[in-house]
């Protein structure tokens, strides 16, 4: 039995099917297993239409698993509605309303937990104005305000969906200070999906990877880091028995990323990857196998 | 651990304000509708007040008229011909109207942008939101158009035997705007709207589906609504030229001497010696009639409505489990 209480999301065998069972089924997400201990900034990474903004509307209730099941902040998603924050891909908004009507409207749909002073500073540091309305805003400055309302409703848990896609680096590296000093000071647990992994990089200290449907890595980062290794020697060196996620020769020369089992031949100047190398080498691979590093060590520790 | 400098309220949790947002986002339709009911409530109060007197006066003067010249208001007659037939139709297009606005905005345009879902991630249960979505614009809904259904009714029967003109009960746009069926037919364009509105996700698609479910709906409705209430049969003499008894007639023919019923051959009274020779080989007695008279009017009206409001809340169930089923709720 694991300890669910610490965890702020949890998934068993999830899979999610779109169109008709027998005409066209197509799995978005298939035999998802995965455990985030709370308080994490986690990094959801893997190709456009890997399953990320599926996994994370899952999570945020606003569909049901086809099979499997999914577990926030210790209980089901619709009994965590109120204590979970989501901002979508699209952030939509209503158009009509003004910035500072939107935001009245966040405080009267998420009574007892709202904290306006968040929601006003958060639309105050992009410079925009409360009085303007939601469409005449730009995509970056759409998104600070969804961020906004996201933010003041407190959530124990942020879903974001490529929260950054739209804003500009300066706006981005504002706005990612922003949801880190949330998540220090409230202990916020944060799970924002990107598909440009050096944007996650030094944020993120939790890593879940899916590609094609399904959890390919999920664990610590530096956990993963360090079971795997980047490799460099001669060609036809055996890499057994470590788990190849990619080897490419050029000439007599062999380079590798590969999953540790056991020490390794130092002929081979083994080297910790960089996340950016290691989510790279598998996203080009979707063929390896599945595998997934238990979070609960830390979560115990 | 969480949320130390937040106002927590720790007394029994306040409800969402929904209704408040519901209103402010829908405010341009609020306004329309009320704009709607008070121009049409106003039109059917000038229709059924000046205009029918007027009208009435007119018929008078004609009615008093000899074989020679007559001097009568024809411009009185007339525009109140106009303006009663106009607003008939008006009441009779309202459920199509609601229908539209319940697919096209009220629901469609939300999935379509995807602010359902932003409700949905606020403290608001999809359930919640969609009960608060399609109640209180029913009670508006049923209010307004049971208003202007009343009026009519009430505009009508001010012209009747004073006006030579006025429109049968039994006349079929008369007979729906006279009683509760544009009601019903209205909430079953609201419930009928936002299911498709929900399965469709998109605007102008829900708009059109809404459309077509009223203009379906009211069809079956006109096909069913004589089938709801049993008819009266009148038996009349073959020395008249036809079957008596007006109102709504499902089927008319002769009757044979052993009872039997056989379709009748137009000729007329037996007065012709023709038709006589020709009702005596068919062994015609009488002619025969089943119909509905003008004391059916409203068992036909509560049937047709009840049908359309069990329909309404079928349509309202599948809507709240679509949703249920989509969401977790």
């Amino acid at each position: 039995m694991t300890d669910t209480a610490g965890l702020a999301m949890e998934a068993a065998d999830l899979g999610r099917r779109f169109g008709r069972a027998r005409l066209s089924p197509a799995w978005a997400l298939r035999g998802c297993a995965f455990q985030l201990p709370a308080g994490r900034v986690c990094a959801v990474v893997g190709h456009n239409g890997a399953g990320k903004s599926t996994l994370l509307a899952l999570a945020a209730g606003l569909l049901v698993p086809t099979e499997g099941t999914i577990r926030v902040l210790g209980t089901d998603p619709a009994s965590a509605r109120a204590r979970v924050g989501f901002v979508s891909q699209e952030k939509p908004l209503y158009p009509q309303l003004t910035i500072a009507e939107t935001l009245r409207m966040g405080a009267d749909l998420n009574p007892d937990h709202w904290d306006a002073a968040t929601g006003e500073r958060i639309v105050a540091d992009g410079d925009l104005d409360p009085k303007s309305r939601i469409r005449a805003l730009s995509g970056g400055q759409r998104t600070r305000v969804a961020l906004a309302l996201a933010l003041a409703k407190r959530p124990d848990l942020l879903l974001l969906d490529e929260p950054m896609a739209d804003l500009d680096p300066l706006a981005r590296h504002e706005l990612m200070g922003v949801l880190m000093s949330q998540a220090a000071q409230h202990g916020t647990t944060i799970v924002m999906s990107s598909h440009v992994v050096a944007e996650l990089e030094g944020s993120c200290d939790h890593l879940l990877l899916i590609g094609a449907g399904r959890v390919r890595l999920s664990g610590e980062i530096d956990d993963v880091l360090t079971a795997h290794a980047r490799l460099s020697g001669p060609a036809g060196t055996p890499l057994a028995p470590h788990t190849v996620i990619e080897s490419r020769t050029t000439g007599r020369q062999l380079t590798a990323l590969v999953r540790k089992s056991g020490p390794l031949p130092t002929d081979l100047h083994p080297a910790t990857p960089s996340l950016e190398e290691l989510v790279l080498g598998y996203l080009r691979n979707p063929g390896t196998s599945v595998t997934t590093t238990s979070p609960s060590e830390k979560a115990a520790a | 651990m969480t949320a130390l400098s937040v106002s927590v309220n720790t007394g029994h949790p306040t409800s969402p304000r929904l209704l408040r947002w519901l209103v402010r986002l829908h405010r341009p339709a609020l306004w329309s509708w009320l704009g709607i009911v008070v121009v049409l409530s106003g039109a059917l109060l000038w229709l059924g007040g000046p205009l029918t007197d007027a009208s009435a006066a007119a018929w008078r003067q004609f009615n008093a008229c000899g074989m020679g010249t007559c001097h009568y208001d024809q411009d009185s007659i007339t525009r109140y011909k106009d303006a009663y037939n106009y607003l008939t139709y008006a009441v009779l297009v309202v459920p199509f109207a609601v229908a539209a606005w319940a697919g096209g905005s009220l629901v469609g345009r939300e999935m379509e942008s995807g602010t359902a879902q932003l409700a949905w991630t606020q403290g608001v249960s999809p359930t919640r939101w969609l009960a608060t979505k399609l109640a209180a614009p029913a009670v508006l809904v049923a209010a307004g158009t049971g208003l202007l259904a009343l009026l009519h009714h009430w505009a009508w029967s001010a012209g009747e035997g004073r006006i030579d003109t006025t429109k049968p009960w039994s006349s079929f746009e008369t007979f729906y705007a006279n009683g509760p069926v544009p009601v019903a037919l209205a909430l079953t364009g609201l419930a009928g709207g936002a299911l498709i509105g929900l399965i469709a996700r998109r605007s102008l698609a829900a708009l059109v589906g809404g459309l077509c479910f009223t203009a379906f709906a009211w069809s079956a409705t006109q096909l069913a609504m004589p089938h709801l209430w049993p008819t009266a049969t009148s038996v009349t003499s073959l020395r008249h030229n036809g079957p008596s008894g007006a109102g709504i007639t499902l089927s008319s023919g002769l009757l044979t001497s052993g009872g039997d019923r056989i379709a009748d051959p137009y000729c007329g009274s037996d007065l012709s010696l023709q038709c006589k020779d020709l009702y005596t080989s068919l062994d015609a007695v009488s002619f025969y009639k089943d119909y509905h008279p003008e004391s059916h009017f409203w068992p036909l009206q509560l049937m047709a409505s009840g049908v359309l409001l069990v329909l309404a809340a079928l349509l309202t169930l599948a809507v709240f489990r679509l949703l249920k089923h989509r969401t977790a709720s």
